[in-house]
């Protein structure tokens, strides 16, 4: 049961988190918003709460440090500086880590959370100090606190009656003990003889030292509630840890044996060894609680929507089914039931679609954190814009979009924006700007990255291509052309690869994963005045827009997003077929026959050639016939195919009969590595 | 008949425990998201005793407990509080305000069904 709600608590927390980084971010422009000051708290405070509800300790210790010092910031104590942001976002990626590993048990990653800690004290113990103190760095000295500590004597006397309206005294011991070390001793004497003992009351009262660093409210706090149902003396009777104490622990022994009661005036006499003060900080104001806005939606597991997606998709098709039999049929009632039922589908599944689309914001704010650390290190002034980041996509696709969008920012933020001085002598403001544009176009979403850093010469692109034997040295391009040589393999505009970006990680694989859920790149530049890369992306994965095609009688679609033209191919023509490329017109071009690669026997009906794009090639793929366009849902080929790359999916058609998805790129790339093996 | 307890806490979480702890024991329970939202439920219904966190945005515990104490009907229902919040000068605001009794976070399922049922009695 508990590890439901956990797993709640972690999703929740994870939402708390992002608040926090959204907050925190805003907080660094305006440094004085109460408003924003006080969702912070509120956020710390939820993550510290729950933790300790749900078995986060370290989380909810390591939160409680951190909210204390913005319990300071919002009540005017200290001021937010640089520093104290900088250690809140790693304090953000510490948290991060306890929610996703729970208590942590390496030591090395104790030692770490542990030194954090100590940090984010500093800011509280000694605000005026605590830059000096950055230079000790001793885990040791900060941990042992001097002990300020006070004992005090407790006697708590329920009324017998206390019991008949539900107190259940042995909890406030609990709450004593959550204070300090206490050393309870119970007092049962009053207790009846059984024929007057009264079960629902009660008799027993306690006598409890404790030793504590709380200020003495603090455990009038925990009577508060039944002050009027008990007699009670809180007595401070020792500076320091009575329990400790030889002294204590004799008049203890002498106590047992003689049956005198301890009070506070024998426990005075025991003499301290030491005696600390502790000034105590108290009376922290109450904060301002500002408007949010409301909550206007619920939350569902990804799953169930992915359940109620694949549901409708298996509607759609039974629809399809029953369209066709009504047709057969003919009479007029089913008919009109049917169109009927189509038409409700047709909503259920435009619905259930948008219902599976999440806004890319939650995406973004990582970008932006990107963008704040890497300018930082780099010592670049960046300005990080955002339009349009309540656009919506597929999760699908926004989970596979994340890396190569970090890829492409840290490119621009790395190569792109240039140092503030060499911007200066270039007449631009020392302040670079990196846009980041999202937009609706059609049945696609597009994504601009905007830089107005220093650009690429396409000269120098195709120089290094040339030597890099990507092409050869005659070649006429144009200039996408010669910009989309940048996503070929084995092309990196960059000697030295750098310690942030690169990584082994070129374009080449940004345009991979990004056709992986069928989009495109493409990107432009110039000189001195930025670079822009365009993502072209489909609104969702599982609805695709096909070719439906025919080999040896079987049907496959092919994506219409790939497709360039569609060529016939007369009889005539096909003798031009020579070497595997063929040349009609003007354009030669290598083909590919889908014959050979579904290796079916090989038949004289060859009709079409259905021309696709592959990088910056264009190659032919030879089918029997073109049948039609075909808006189709794709589902996932089963395990036991898997392996299989050249189909990614398989389509259900309106007569029940199954037709594949060809992934064209896949295609032609087995087909080329089969040929070089040759 | 089972009591009505009213819950206000603004994270998900906890209201699920509580909630899930408190309908075990036949609990009729009420939920509500913040002490604003709370108090859509102050309609005139029956409520036996409401249990709210202190930080919540909109309208916070105490700003809550004035507002319940304001309307005739609800003017001498219990509130508890269920909070992280363990310092002295709050839960003194808190009783002035009109809070009936204060539980920290985390409380163990028995410590929260003690202390309901002792202002229930």
């Amino acid at each position: 049961m508990i590890d439901k709600f956990r797993a709640k608590f972690v999703e929740e927390s994870l939402d708390n988190v992002q608040d926090l980084e959204e907050s925190l971010l805003l907080l660094e422009n305006d440094r004085a918003d109460k408003e924003i000051i006080e969702r912070i708290f509120r956020a710390m405070h939820s993550l510290k709460g729950g933790g300790a509800m749900f078995g986060f300790t370290d989380l909810s210790e390591f939160t409680h440090h951190l909210e204390t010092v913005f319990d300071w910031v919002r009540n005017g104590k200290l001021a937010i500086s640089d520093d104290l942001i900088s250690l809140t976002f790693e304090a953000i990626d510490q948290i991060k880590h306890y929610l996703s590993v729970g208590d942590l048990e390496d030591e090395d990653e104790k030692k770490q959370a542990n030194a954090l800690t100590n940090k984010v004290k500093r800011f509280v113990s000694n605000p005026s100090e605590h830059d000096e103190v950055e230079l000790t760095e001793n885990v040791q000295s900060v941990e042992e606190e001097e002990d300020g500590s006070k004992s005090y004597f407790i006697k708590f006397v329920p009324h017998t009656d206390i019991l008949r309206n539900g107190t259940n005294p042995l909890f406030l011991l609990d709450d004593l003990h959550d204070l300090g070390t206490a050393h309870v001793i119970y007092n049962d004497t009053k207790a009846p003889l059984y024929d007057a003992f009264d079960p629902v009351s009660c008799y027993v009262s306690w006598i409890i030292i404790l030793n504590t660093e709380e200020a003495i409210n603090e455990i009038q706090d925990v009577f508060i509630f039944v002050e009027d149902e008990c007699d009670l003396e809180i007595t401070e009777v020792f500076e320091g840890n009575i329990l400790e104490q030889k002294d204590f622990q004799d008049l203890l022994e002498s106590c047992k044996e003689s049956g005198e009661t301890i009070s506070s005036e024998i426990l005075k006499n025991v003499q301290p060894a030491t005696a600390k003060e502790e000034p105590k900080e108290a009376n922290k104001k109450k904060g301002v609680q500002l408007k949010e806005t409301k909550i206007s939606s619920i939350r569902v597991a990804s799953n169930k929507i992915d359940e109620l997606v694949n549901l409708v998709s298996e509607l759609v098709t039974i629809q399809a089914q029953l369209n066709l039999y009504a047709e057969k049929d003919g009479q007029p009632g089913i008919i009109a039931l049917s169109e009927n039922i189509q038409k409700l589908t047709r909503q259920l599944r435009d619905n259930a679609f948008e219902i599976s689309l999440i806004p890319l914001q939650n995406d973004l704010m990582r970008f932006q954190r990107l963008v704040r650390d890497l300018s930082k290190e780099l010592n670049k002034e960046i300005d990080f814009i955002i339009e349009g980041g309540d656009i919506e996509l597929d999760k699908n696709i926004i989970e596979h979009l994340t890396d190569p969008l970090l890829h492409m920012i840290r490119n621009c933020i790395d190569h792109g924006i240039e140092m503030p001085d060499e911007r200066i002598t270039k007449g631009k403001s020392p302040k670079g700007t990196i846009i980041f544009r999202a937009y609706y176009e059609g049945a696609s979403v597009i994504i601009k990255v905007i830089d107005d850093g220093k650009g690429i010469d396409p000269n120098f692109i195709l120089k290094k291509a040339i030597s890099k034997g990507l092409v050869t040295e005659d070649v006429e391009l144009t200039r996408k052309e010669i910009f989309d040589l940048v996503f070929m393999s084995g092309f990196s505009t960059r000697e030295n690869v750098s310690d942030l970006s690169g990584r082994g990680v070129g374009m080449d694989v940004v345009k991979r994963k990004i056709g992986a859920i069928r989009g495109e790149v493409s990107i432009d530049s110039e000189v001195d005045k930025g670079t822009t890369i365009t993502l072209e992306l489909p609104l969702t994965l599982s609805i695709i827009d096909g070719l439906l095609v025919e080999v040896a009688k079987k049907q496959y679609v092919i994506p219409i997003s790939s497709i360039e033209k569609l060529y016939p191919l007369p009889e005539a023509d096909r003798n031009k077929i020579f070497n595997e490329v063929i040349s009609l017109g003007e354009e030669q071009f290598p083909v590919i026959d889908l014959q050979k690669v579904f290796k079916t026997p090989s038949t004289n009906e060859k009709q079409h050639i259905v021309q696709v794009k592959y990088e910056n090639k264009k190659i032919g793929l030879i089918v029997d016939d073109v049948i039609g366009e075909y808006q189709t849902v794709v589902k996932p080929l089963g395990k036991l195919l898997k392996s299989q790359e050249i189909i990614s999916g398989a389509s259900i058609m309106g007569d029940g009969s199954i037709s594949m998805v060809i992934d064209t790129n896949r295609l032609i790339h087995n087909n080329w590595i089969q040929k070089l093996n040759k | 008949m089972g009591k009505t307890v009213l819950i206000v806490d603004d994270s998900e979480s906890i209201r699920e425990v509580v909630n899930f702890t408190l309908e075990n024991e036949g609990y009729d329970v009420l939920v509500g998201i913040d002490g604003e939202d709370a108090l859509q439920f102050l309609d005139g219904r029956h409520i036996d005793i409401i249990i709210t966190d202190l930080h919540m945005p909109n309208l916070d515990g105490l700003g809550l407990i004035r507002k319940v104490r304001e309307i005739e009907t609800y003017k001498h229902i219990p509130i508890l509080f269920l909070t992280t919040e363990s310092q002295a000068s709050k839960k003194m605001e808190a009783k002035q305000a009109g809070a009936t009794g204060w539980i920290i976070k985390p409380f163990v399922p028995a410590k929260l069904l003690s202390a309901i049922s002792r202002v229930l009695r």
